[in-house]
């Protein structure tokens, strides 16, 4: 898991001061600014701003010397790139058949009445996203949510608002 | 280069080994429906709609991307076949919000000829009626999502003859759209050259010059094979 930080990107351009944008450079002259490694770039891009922000959707097109649609292209394509901030913590409710059985419904309940949050979305403050996955495979757990890439099994609602005030209140 | 016989529709021929079926057919005045395919581009089998019967082989095979083979044995007109592309066209309309009466490509539509050509009566499917924009930035041409088949023409033309890649394409499924830059508004691209080459390579209403009305379009396609076929010549 990477530490997610809590510099804003700005509008227009990136600093390259930023140790995110650092790390995108370095990843990219590793490459040899070679076309190929856009899907391997956008990997290190993401996991170090959370999401994909167009400016650096634009650095990575001008570095590569690739096509803005062409990037764009790729970056829609693929369900793992996400045009949007998650939010600095995630929760990823399963909604699989054993843990919608076991009150995943409840859990997203609970979360909608605490932090007015819908599946999808992300406060506005950008400190949580929730999420819901078809299934994660760990039915034995149900219900499973996902809190910062850590699985949580058999999870009340109170341990889930608890989990996920303390995941907040780390950073 | 040594041709090979093929036979196509019971006839025989000696064909180029390395032209494809649709080459071929096309050479003999064997008519295959396309809708994808744009001379001058590469052809990537996206319509479905060349798509014929080879001995042997079970499952349809699209004519633009395969090639012939030593006596391979075509069928072009079978009952599957016409049955695939009644289905096919039939999607087309389904997908988006084809509406012929007021479309500026009235009457010299690729997509139109082809609801003619397969005798097109109804639509058995629902259809989406997606809400699809109207990119009217750019100050010489629209771009109707509304009219747009997917069939990638414009991509190609603008990557493979103009250079500039200014189009690609978005998303996948039924939410795919053909994009310009990041999903930028046509007139903000950055890398258009407004040569207007994707207008010509459109074969439905999509894309077309401001100032033109209702059923005034005059395209004409074959100039992006003509610019192919110029720049091979040796002067």
């Amino acid at each position: 898991m990477t530490a997610h930080t809590h510099h804003h990107v700005h509008e227009h351009e990136l600093s390259k001061t930023d140790p995110r944008v650092k790390l995108l450079a370095a990843k990219i002259k590793k490459e040899n600014h070679k076309p190929d490694a856009l899907i391997e770039i956008l990997h290190t891009a993401q996991n170090a701003f959370g999401y994909l922000p167009k400016e650096v959707l634009v650095y990575i097109a001008h570095e590569l010397k690739l096509p803005p649609s062409r990037v764009f292209s790729t970056v829609t394509f693929y369900h793992f790139f996400s045009l949007k901030s998650k939010g600095e913590h995630t929760c990823l409710v399963c909604t699989g058949t054993a843990c919608y059985v076991k009150g995943a419904q409840a859990l997203l309940n609970k979360i909608e009445s605490q932090f007015a949050l819908k599946p999808g979305q992300v406060t506005t403050d950008n400190k949580l996203g929730v999420a819901v996955a078809r299934c994660i495979g760990a039915c034995g757990l149900a219900p499973a949510v996902v809190i910062d890439n850590e699985v949580q099994g058999k999870v009340t609602a109170d341990d889930l608002i608890n989990s996920i005030n303390g995941k907040i209140a780390t950073i | 280069m040594n041709k090979i016989p093929v036979i196509i529709d019971d006839k025989n021929f000696e064909v180029d080994p390395h032209k494809t079926i649709l080459e071929v057919c096309r050479e003999h005045d064997i008519e295959i429906l396309t809708m994808c395919h744009l001379k001058g581009l590469t052809d990537i089998g996206a319509c479905r709609l060349c798509l014929v019967e080879v001995e042997g082989i079970n499952k349809l095979l699209s004519a633009c991307t395969t090639k012939v083979a030593a006596n391979m044995v075509i069928k072009t007109q079978t009952e599957r076949i016409k049955k695939y592309q009644r289905i096919t066209t039939e999607l087309f309309f389904a997908e988006r919000n084809h509406v012929c009466a007021v479309c500026v490509s009235n009457g010299k539509c690729e997509l139109q000829n082809l609801g003619y050509k397969v005798e097109l009566d109804r639509i058995r499917y629902p259809h989406l009626f997606p809400q699809c924009e109207v990119d009217t930035s750019h100050p010489w041409y629209v771009m109707d999502h509304n009219r747009c088949i997917m069939c990638t023409r414009c991509v190609r033309a603008c990557n493979e003859v103009e250079g500039a890649h200014n189009w690609d394409v978005m998303n996948r499924g039924h939410q795919v759209r053909i994009i310009s830059d990041f999903n930028t508004p046509w007139g903000e691209s950055t890398t258009c050259t407004s040569c207007g080459k994707c207008l010509h390579a459109c074969p439905t209403g999509a894309i077309w010059p401001k100032a033109i009305v209702q059923g005034q379009l005059e395209k004409n396609p074959g100039m992006v094979n003509e610019l192919v076929e110029r720049r091979k010549m040796k002067l």
